[in-house]
């Protein structure tokens, strides 16, 4: 497996230079109203969809920023072609 | 080579040849002889072998010669070697077959190395070859018998006889492996020498495939400024023109490609690899592959992965094999090959051929050979008459070679060779039987589509060309050339101009006027030329085995008895019957497979579908796919001066670390000399870094457990990071050197990922904060023992008594003529200590300035050994020494460094602590004593009650200065309570089971209340 993502600071670069940041799921929770089965939830918990996701990835032998990119998990490739936004 | 044109084949000379062109006479001098050497032909244009070089090697225990140039399968052949080994099953002689490594007919032992190809592998003087799959001489195999019991063996009969009784299977297994298989490895032998290279390509292009089309896209590509990665897996580009001497638009074909190739290797921005098949191409057009090295390249292969944005692919054609009855036999071979054989290798292929076709190629071959000297008897042709092109058709009648239509060769005669054959028509009515040591055949010609398929590409059966075509090709993918079912020469070059075109097109370049042009140029030439849908010859299976797939030994029997079964797709009788599994994979056999499997189905032939292609598509070495095998790694800026004292190096990370300085593996000097003097350790791998600016504290209090906002200037706070499952990842010390400007470590280990998880803790804040990794800008040195501050009083006019200096502060001092660094008090090791951290470029001076200091202390270097040793005498942790993926930060007893009031910095780990902190059957660290005179326990050893194992050993050593085996343990909390007996156990040598007894007592045993860190 391998394909190319676009860092937003050093364009499309192989995807040996990321690494994977998981789904996109919102800010850190607030701790006060999170209780244990919540917080396993936000922690282990994903649903993989069968269409496009959103998600993060480091450019960790590049710049070193955490971006967003959208990207289809059926064919590995980002929707749109540079996607990535900080 | 000779340059000669006259005497070659084709429409226009007309004259019956046989032994009357001596192209040889203006060739280059053989040795020693006016002749061609024996079983040689003589020298042609297209000759790649240089007859006055011979290369001396040995087969089996005879001495041969080939010559430079040469293949080992060729030079064999060419001294008279016919049988190259045995089958899988059947131990049926096998010979030379496609000249291209498409079987494993050919796979041999080439200087002790197995499995080689010795059709593709280049010959070398004083070369080692051995027959595989033998005993002995494969002329004689004793398992030659086998053959005769082939009823005992249908398809799947190594699944469907051998389960039951269970118990008598290791037998037949053994027995089976014995007979069975391919080359042996030796578990000695030294495999994988040579330099094995790799290199990382980027280019516009990548073109698969060295051919007219291949070479005709690159030179289109690289015109309009374009970067293009030519790959080619034999040693020259040409193609099918590269042995073709037929007249073509004035000039011989090989000309035409010489002419091609030349323009190429001239072109700036074309890079041609040669000897370099592709092995798959992968997710967003990277193309992968091998070079395997020849004189002057200074690797022996090199693993190449080449990013392109657009991918070519021109992998060109194979024969189809002919299915009859004994189509194995030794003397049986593709076209392609002996007319490689003959053209590339001047090869004599035999003396009386009879070739069997089914299309215009063959019967070009069959012209050519009989010109060169091989007397074709007939050309018999799977296609009905009138399908042939009829200037090729002429030149044949020319030479008064008859020509049978609708009729294939049926059956091979002879058993150790070929001595004859039956020709049948397909119709199937009436045969004759004709003397001959040659059987040229095939069924057509098919598409290389394993390139394509890897990229992709969805194919489907095209019922014009009877060849699998690409149906939908994946973005920036274009195919090309003969593959595309293209025959005429000129319509393969221009085919390549347009995929070149397009593939500049995609890559961003204006060239819609060049592409309409070449467009209609290729509209005018002939397209795709109708192929023929023959499955196998008439009468098979009756009295012969008639292989589908040469190297599983699968027959069209075996085809049929998979069907029956129920496994009647190709996929499914893979997996059944083996066909596809061996060497050659889909490659070869695939699209024979697929036809059969349709007609046993009953269905159109378009429903035939190939099984999955697999990369590698050609097989590298493992020891190429393992790499260089380098050993990056980094150093400290101490190596030398520890190498000086004797440190035996090891890999810790990324880092060569001193781990002893003595043969001692229990460094008791080492660790003697820190407890009662003064050591000296290189503590450069230990993370180092600055965090600034006016939301630093916001992402200490994030990612640390503590409360942060307690760092205060001077004093180190010692602190810990957890992950989401409230698991130890990290500790360290943090030290506030200004508002907003702190200073902290982190293990050595950890220093790597120490930048990328602050910012992913913190990506949604937009907090503003800079983060420095100085591990490498820094290097540090631990000073540790009673003696320590004496030594670096010595060296630094600055305070460093307890009073000015005391344990856990944090001071800038000057050392030696001025270097300013910061020395930190800890007590890792459980002793008196200074860790200064100074600029890199310093240490060396460092170094050299605490050893002359401490010299008449006796100051001495310790490695991690007795660091690791030291520290848990003290009771001191190390993350994944003493905690692991069960445990959290309580469990192993640093609870009391987690801030629980705190919700509002949303610490990392925080809720995971807070959700487990009540959670019965945790784990638990806890120390231990091993009672007097009980064995001593290992690192790793269970904890047991009974014969429930209910935890295990982190580390354990003796203490010289304790007089007694302590060690820490992970073991549930039942069994962690102080005084508790807890039983060890662990394996001795022969086996035994060893078990000893340990009480759980206090953490810290040595020096239990830091008088000695505080000194």
């Amino acid at each position: 497996m391998t394909f190319r993502l676009t860092c937003p600071v050093c364009g499309k670069r192989d995807v040996y230079e990321f690494t994977f940041g998981g789904q996109e799921r919102g800010p850190r929770p607030s701790q006060e109203e999170q209780d244990a089965e919540a917080h396993y939830r936000w922690t282990q918990f994903r649903l993989i969809p069968n269409e496009p996701q959103e998600e993060w990835w480091y450019h960790g032998q590049g710049c070193g920023i955490w971006f967003r990119t959208t990207r289809d998990p059926r064919t590995n490739r980002e929707v749109e072609d540079g996607g990535g936004t900080r | 080579m000779a340059g000669r044109a006259d005497g070659v084949a084709g429409g226009a000379t007309g004259r019956r040849s046989h032994g009357s062109r001596d192209a040889g006479a203006m060739g280059p001098p053989y040795a020693g002889s006016a002749g061609p050497p024996e079983g040689r032909l003589p020298v042609g244009p297209t000759c790649r072998v240089d007859f006055s070089r011979p290369l001396d090697f040995t087969f089996l225990d005879r001495q041969l010669t080939g010559f430079a140039g040469d293949t080992v399968a060729s030079a064999l052949y060419g001294a008279g070697v016919r049988i190259f080994g045995r089958s899988l099953k059947y131990h049926r002689p096998r010979g030379m077959y496609s000249m291209d490594g498409e079987s494993a007919n050919t796979l041999m032992s080439i200087d002790g190395v197995p499995n080689e190809c010795a059709e593709t592998t280049e010959l070398r003087a004083g070369m080692t070859v051995h027959a595989q799959n033998v005993r002995g001489d494969p002329r004689r195999d004793i398992f030659g018998l086998i053959d005769r019991f082939h009823l005992l063996m249908p398809a799947g009969f190594y699944y469907r006889l051998f389960h039951r009784p269970y118990h008598l299977w290791p037998r037949f297994q053994n027995g089976l492996r014995r007979m069975a298989g391919t080359g042996v490895l030796d578990p000695h032998g030294e495999y994988g020498s040579g330099v094995r290279a790799e290199r990382y390509l980027n280019a516009d292009v990548a073109m698969v495939g060295g051919g007219p089309a291949g070479m005709a896209t690159a030179l289109a590509a690289a015109e309009r400024g374009l970067r293009v990665c030519l790959f080619e897996k034999r040693g020259w580009l040409g193609g099918h023109l590269a042995w073709r001497v037929r007249e073509f638009e004035g000039e011989p074909l090989h000309r035409r490609a010489e002419a091609l190739a030349e323009q190429v290797r001239a072109a700036e921005n074309v890079k041609v690899f040669t000897n370099s098949p592709v092995t798959g191409v992968w997710g967003d057009n990277l193309v992968t592959g091998f070079t395997v090295g020849t004189d002057g390249d200074p690797f022996r292969e090199c693993h190449w992965e080449c990013r392109a944005k657009a991918v070519v692919v021109a992998a060109g054609c194979m024969d189809r094999p002919l299915v009859f009855n004994h189509n194995d036999r030794p003397g049986v071979m593709q076209v392609g090959a002996a007319w490689r054989l003959a053209r590339t290798y001047g090869v004599r292929p035999g003396k009386l051929a009879v070739v069997s076709g089914a299309d215009d190629l063959s019967i070009e071959a069959a012209i050519d050979l009989d010109d060169m000297g091989v007397r074709v008897r007939f050309v018999a042709d799977a296609r009905e008459s009138g399908q042939q092109d009829p200037a090729v058709f002429a030149a044949l009648c020319d030479r008064g070679i008859p020509l049978l239509p609708g009729c294939t060769v049926s059956r091979a005669i002879g058993r150790n060779r070929v001595r004859g054959c039956v020709v049948v028509p397909l119709s199937g009515r009436g045969w004759r039987r004709y003397r001959c040591d040659l059987i040229v055949a095939n069924a057509g010609m098919q598409p290389r589509i394993g390139t394509l398929a890897t990229a992709g590409a969805r194919l489907a059966y095209d019922t014009h060309t009877h060849s699998y075509q690409p149906a939908e090709l994946p973005p920036g993918v274009f195919a090309a050339g003969s593959m595309t079912g293209l025959r005429d020469p000129r319509a393969c070059e221009v085919s390549g101009q347009v995929a070149g075109l397009r593939a500049v097109q995609w890559c961003g370049g204006r060239v819609r006027g060049a592409l309409e042009a070449v467009r209609r140029e290729a509209e005018a030439l002939s397209g795709p030329v109708a192929g023929c849908s023959v499955r196998h010859a008439s009468g098979i299976g009756r009295g012969g085995k008639a292989f589908v797939d040469l190297d599983e030994d699968g027959t069209y029997k075996n085809v049929k008895e998979s069907a029956v079964q129920g496994f009647d797709v190709p996929e499914l009788a893979k997996r059944f019957g083996g066909f596809g599994l061996g060497p050659g994979q889909h490659r070869v056999a695939g699209q024979n497979l697929a036809m059969i499997m349709a007609d046993l189905r009953g269905e159109p032939v378009e429903s035939a579908m190939p099984t999955t292609v697999r990369p590698p598509l050609v097989p590298p070495s493992l020891a190429t796919l393992a790499g260089p095998g380098h050993d990056v790694h980094k150093r400290t800026p101490l190596h030398a001066e520890q190498a000086a004292s004797g440190a035996i190096f090891r890999r810790v990370g990324p880092w060569q670390r001193a781990r002893y300085f003595s043969d001692d593996p229990t460094c008791r000097d080492e660790i003697r000399n820190v407890r009662t003097n003064v050591g000296v350790l290189d503590s450069s791998p230990l993370g180092k870094f600055r965090i600034h600016g006016a939301d630093a504290l916001k992402a200490l209090q994030r990612v640390y457990i503590s409360d942060m906002s307690r760092a205060r200037p001077g004093y180190c706070k010692y602190s810990a990071m957890c992950n989401d499952m409230g698991q130890i990842v990290d500790d360290g010390v943090v030290v506030k050197e200004a508002p907003g400007d702190y200073y902290f470590t982190t293990s050595s280990a950890r220093a790597g990922s120490t930048v990328e998880w602050f910012r992913f803790h913190t990506r949604y804040d937009g907090w503003d904060y800079n983060l420095v990794n100085l591990t490498d800008v820094l290097g540090s040195i631990n000073i540790a023992g009673p003696n320590a501050r004496r030594v670096l009083e010595r060296v630094t006019g600055d305070d460093v008594s307890n009073g000015a200096f005391p344990y856990l502060a944090c001071r800038r001092i000057t050392l030696g003529d001025g270097v300013e660094a910061r020395c930190l008090r800890l007590g890792f090791v459980g002793e008196l200590s200074f860790e200064v951290h100074a600029p890199a470029s310093y240490l060396r001076y460092l170094w050299d300035l605490l050893m002359d200091a401490g010299a008449d202390f006796g100051i001495r270097p310790f490695g991690l050994e007795a660091q690791n040793s030291l520290r848990a005498e003290k009771g001191h942790i190390i993350i994944g020494t003493e905690s692991e993926q069960r445990v959290t930060l309580t469990d192993i007893g640093l609870g009391w460094l987690w801030d629980r009031e705190d919700t509002a910095s949303k610490k990392v780990g925080a809720p995971a602590l807070r959700a487990c902190a009540k959670q019965p059957g945790r784990m638990k660290l806890v120390a231990f004593r091993v009672e007097e005179g009980a064995d001593a326990p290992l690192d790793g050893s269970l904890v047991v009650d009974d014969e429930e194992i209910v935890g295990y050993v982190c580390t354990t050593r003796h203490s010289e200065a304790l007089g007694w085996q302590y060690g820490m343990a992970l073991v549930r909390k039942a069994y962690s309570l102080l005084g508790r007996r807890i039983h060890l156990c662990h394996e001795e040598r022969r086996g035994q089971r060893v078990t000893s007894t340990a009480i759980v007592i206090p953490p810290h045993f040595y020096d239990r209340h830091g008088a000695r860190v505080r000194s």
